[in-house]
């Protein structure tokens, strides 16, 4: 989120992303491993920069023609860094032949099924999100600020199976456990541990008639990290469909990731918001984080 | 020391990381519709972020197909996890 909250929180870099460039954002994960179109388009343009070891990763800003010459690799956030190269890649591409060629459209022959995870059909799509509620110390420092504000974002996927028991009243174990197990989790400053199954230490969701109430304790072996929380939420059902499901989780969190450092000391106030996607958010196509590369693992 | 009583030890000390943080869940504030009402609006993204007006694409196929259309340069903003949506 650091990214969204500063370089494309700038007018100039936003202007000329919405006007001079396509503009494509990709978890780098899938294409540098997939075998099909997408994937090889993506391969020949990084494997121009100095992220060319496909074993690793290869995250980062790229700027390219449609015939996959790659003009600009960047991995330096600064805003004014980013929007001054932007401006003068894009007036060195308005000189070149680049600019007015005649370029075929690549066609998609064939999909890599391992990395194009589609929402379950007849299921729902839950958009996820996360705040730390207080319990960090006062700071100036701006690109902490936007970790302490940050709202964080995921995709819950729901089976239809699951979405049929929805219908019928209740919350089956498995959606219980991915709900625990993927999806409440701190990932307002990065990328999370999920926990094992082992660390739910206690899980509870009830649905009676509109209202979802539960509670949920998850620890891991050591201590260093868990959560304690209680849940409150409401469902509506039209016929065969879940029209309305919001769910709040809000407990005490305590402890960090790898890629989460810089929590709250001790044990600080989550909040966690459960609401479905109606599709009108480009990032409602989006696969849960916890899938990546697992998605039977994540939908079991 | 005999067999059961280092059994019993042993899951004693298993426990610990769990009893060390367990102020029991029941003990933290109920949620109230109220409660659930606030955070609700208070975890809605704001409509005016900035980098939600920019029309991303997921596939990069699908840029190249605009690119070549528009005559325009593809922008690829690669992550680890998904920029718009893993955290």
């Amino acid at each position: 989120m650091l990214d969204r909250a500063s370089t494309f929180a700038d007018p100039d870099i936003v202007k000329m992303l919405q006007d001079e460039f396509v503009a494509v954002a990709i978890d780098q994960a899938y294409q540098r491993r997939q075998q099909d179109a997408e994937g090889e388009f993506y391969r020949q343009i990084v494997r121009q920069s100095p992220r060319n070891n496909f074993e690793n990763t290869t995250q980062g800003f790229y700027v390219a023609t449609a015939t996959g010459e790659l003009l600009l690799f960047n991995n330096n956030r600064d805003p004014q860094k980013l929007r001054d190269l932007l401006r003068r890649k894009l007036a060195e591409f308005k000189r070149s032949a680049a600019a007015s060629a005649t370029v075929g459209a690549l066609e998609a022959d064939k999909l890599d099924a391992r990395f194009n995870p589609r929402p379950p059909e007849g299921g729902l799509v839950v958009r996820v999100r996360a705040k730390v509620l207080d319990g960090y110390e006062p700071t100036e420092d701006a690109f902490k600020s936007i970790f302490q504000t940050a709202l964080s974002r995921d995709n819950l996927w729901i089976s239809k199976a699951e979405h049929e028991a929805m219908v019928r009243g209740s919350i089956p174990d498995a959606l219980q456990k991915r709900i625990a197990q993927f999806h409440l989790v701190d990932n307002t400053r990065g990328e999370p541990p999920m926990w094992t199954p082992e660390e739910i230490r206690h899980l509870e969701m009830q649905l009676r008639g509109d209202q979802l109430r539960g509670s949920v304790r998850l620890a891991t072996a050591d201590g260093k990290r868990g959560f304690d929380a209680e849940m409150y939420g409401e469902i509506q059902v039209e016929g065969t469909t879940v029209r309305r499901w919001d769910l709040i989780v809000r407990g005490e969190f305590w402890g960090e990731g790898p890629f989460t450092r810089g929590a709250p000391a001790g044990r600080f106030p989550l909040a966690i918001a459960f609401s479905l996607a109606d599709g009108s958010d480009t990032a409602d196509a989006i696969p849960p984080q916890a899938s990546r590369g697992w998605l039977q693992g994540y939908l079991r | 020391m005999n067999r059961i009583a280092i059994q019993m030890l042993s899951f004693i000390v298993a426990l610990l990381p769990v009893l060390s943080h367990s102020r029991n869940v029941a003990s933290l504030e109920p949620l109230t519709r109220d409660e659930f009402a606030r955070l609700r609006e208070l975890l809605q993204p704001a409509e005016d972020e900035l980098w939600r007006m920019i029309p991303w694409r997921l596939s990069v196929l699908e840029g190249q197909r605009t690119a070549a259309q528009q005559h325009k340069p593809i922008f690829i903003w690669a992550m680890d996890g998904h920029p718009l949506g893993c955290t």
